[in-house]
């Protein structure tokens, strides 16, 4: 950058220019730290719904809203092209290594064949390939909705609780719906899985997996007066390879699905991804929007900074136009000085964002922490925001340099 | 950009230039002016302040256009010429010695006389060693390195004396060059451009107040008003 200032005015023209690139690095950090976070808070829960292992999930409002779920689930499978149609239903339940022992435990019932694990690379893995709780099918129990069958009481926990209550497998604990013992039933161990430590709490880390219709009979969603028959939350389903990942035969099967189900809410993951992704893009031009207030201060002040340049420089500059400098050159110089400038900014800006979520994800409240610690640098974004910021600058040197031209020259040498 | 250039001739027909026409403000600069100076010559131009003595300087220089009237170099009117075009007819053909010198402070003296040189893509040795040989004309020798507020009212003017001889004009202007300098710079400045006029052949226009500056000049020109009132040449 060309200086044409002298003793104290330099050191002031210094000053005002490291303020306007203060000022731009300031409003560049904002939506730097905004986009990164919002953006790879909505990765996240998007890889999260891609890796779901099901493509299309069955609703209904209310607690353990679906009814029949059994039967639901079987006319589900029977769709070409279902591969698996899980009911699930969730319920905290106590659980018991002894009398004493009581823990809250997140208890999930499931038929077992029918399971569908995350295939998300953290998750991938967790859970045996077969679930050893017996009866795969969930039918001897469940015996048409009668549930007179023999249960297998069998149970599979969850690593850290097995972990913290010394549990294994081919050991006993009780379950109950309530914190008494004697109101729960012995299960036997089959197996154990394992928790993302990172994604759970401690109350989900303590969970445990069992029939479905174990967990209905053991928490009355079995049915009856005060229940809903066969109960679940929702049912997972999950299609063959290529309808999973072509958009429109999904949304033709859950078409399917919902024509079963016109009083259940049915959604595909598709539909749920571009929302996500829609709700992303508003959320990342409303960011936009935010720090364009910040990046408008910050580029008016670096054209304040330009104009006062130039009219601190008008001597020098009019003394290069009388030599017949051309003032296209003069021109590129002070739009250089700007660009150059705005550039710094900038990349201070990305930097001064970056480790400002660095800094929340060591040391802020634990749900920003989980945020910045999700933080997704895009280069492309980022790299746009620079380059944005760059061009607006640009414009800004243009007002200075539209006065540096239009100044005569004569006047401009007295 | 490294040849010589021959002095044009210039004319000035019936120029006429106003100051904010049409305000109160108004200001006849030059009301009317006949003129015309062949290549080569040496002419002084005298007069109170304010008589426009900088401004015809500014119109022969093509720094100004007239408000009518017409300014020819070589018989090609030139004062109407645009702002791109004009500057390359100075950047070419005209050096301009200021009394307040202007040297860019920022700049050392080498630079300052390379600036023209720049402006005209002269290559970088080229310019180096034109820029070392001129201030060494001018009695800088081994002064390159200075930057203007380290050197002296007289150096500064030599250096501004080189600039305005580095792209071989064949016009040089000078605002009172001699303004604010000693005598015995003043003389050294005067001998200076006197040289370099005699061995490069360019016209040499000075606006001075000083009756020995303008006594050296071999046509003196008076103005008065805006007016030229007295064009008198030495026998």
């Amino acid at each position: 950058m060309t200086r044409w200032g002298r003793g104290r005015s330099l050191r002031h023209s210094r000053l005002q220019l490291v303020l306007a690139a203060a000022a731009i690095a300031t409003a560049v950090a904002l939506p730097v730290v905004l986009i990164s976070v919002g953006g790879g808070v909505s990765a996240h829960e998007l890889a999260n719904l891609q890796n779901a292992g099901y493509q299309i999930v069955v609703s209904a409002a209310g607690l353990h809203g679906i009814t029949h779920a059994h039967g639901y689930a079987a006319q589900i499978l029977s769709i070409s092209g279902v591969t698996a149609a899980s009911p699930v239903l969730s319920v905290t339940i106590d659980a018991f290594t002894t009398a004493a022992s009581a823990s809250p435990v997140l208890a999930e019932g499931v038929i077992p064949d029918q399971f569908i694990p995350t295939l998300g690379p953290s998750e991938a893995g967790l859970f045996p390939s077969s679930l050893p709780l017996g009866d795969p099918t969930d039918q001897v129990h469940f015996a048409h909705g009668t549930y007179s069958g023999a249960a297998t009481y069998d149970v599979i926990v969850s690593t850290p609780y097995a972990a913290a209550h010394s549990v294994s497998v081919g050991q006993r604990i009780v379950l109950s719906p309530v914190n008494n013992f004697t109101l729960g039933t012995t299960y036997n161990v089959t197996g154990t899985f394992g928790v993302p430590p990172t994604v759970l709490g401690p109350t989900g880390a303590f969970a445990v997996l069992l029939p479905l219709s174990d967990l209905q009979t053991m928490t009355g969603y079995a049915g009856g007066s005060a229940a809903a028959p066969d109960a679940a939350d929702t049912i997972q389903v999950a299609v063959a390879g290529s309808i999973a990942t072509d958009p429109s035969a999904l949304d033709q099967l859950r078409g399917q699905v919902q024509a079963l189900f016109p009083y259940y809410g049915v959604s595909s993951l598709t539909q749920e991804a571009q929302q996500l992704q829609s709700a992303s893009g508003v959320l990342t031009g409303f960011y936009l929007a935010l720090s364009s207030v910040g990046l408008s201060v910050g580029l008016l002040f670096l054209a304040l900074v330009l104009l006062r340049r130039v009219e601190a420089d008008r001597r020098s500059i009019g003394v290069r136009r009388a030599l017949g400098i051309p003032g296209r050159s003069i021109a590129a110089e002070i739009l250089w000085d700007g660009a150059v400038l705005a550039l710094l900014g900038a990349a201070a800006g990305v930097l001064g964002g970056y480790l400002i979520v660095e800094a929340l994800a060591a040391w802020a409240t634990s749900a920003v922490q989980e945020a910045a610690q999700l933080a997704v640098f895009d280069p492309v974004i980022l790299g746009e925001l620079v380059v944005g910021v760059v061009g607006l600058s640009l414009l800004a040197g243009a007002v200075a340099t539209r006065t540096a031209l239009r100044m005569p020259i004569s006047e401009a040498l007295r | 950009m490294s040849e010589r250039t021959a002095p044009p001739s210039i004319e000035l027909s019936a120029v006429v230039r106003t100051y904010g026409a049409g305000t109160p403000e108004e200001v006849r600069a030059l009301r009317g002016v006949d003129l015309t100076i062949p290549p080569g010559e040496f002419v002084s131009v005298a007069g109170p302040s304010g008589c426009g003595k900088t401004t015809l300087l500014n119109l022969l220089g093509l720094l100004d256009s007239p408000t009518s009237g017409e300014v020819r170099w070589d018989a090609d009117s030139v004062g109407e010429r645009t702002d791109r075009a004009r500057a390359r007819l100075r950047l070419e053909g005209v050096g301009f010695i200021f009394q307040r010198f202007y040297l860019l402070p920022t700049l050392t003296a080498r630079e300052n006389v390379e600036l023209p040189m720049r402006a005209l893509h002269v290559p970088r040795g080229e310019r180096t060693r034109r820029s070392v040989q001129l201030l060494e004309e001018v009695g800088l020798g081994g002064r390159e390195r200075a930057f203007p507020h380290q050197l002296s009212g007289g150096e500064e003017q030599r250096v501004a004396v080189a600039r305005a001889l580095a792209n071989h004009p064949g016009l040089l202007l000078a605002d009172e060059p001699t303004g604010e300098l000693d005598s015995g710079n003043t003389q050294a400045i005067l001998a200076l451009l006197e040289r370099v006029r005699r061995d490069r052949g360019a016209t040499l226009v000075i606006v001075t107040h000083n009756p020995d500056v303008a006594r050296r000049a071999e046509r003196h020109i008076t103005m008065r008003d805006g007016a030229v009132v007295e064009d008198v040449r030495e026998a």
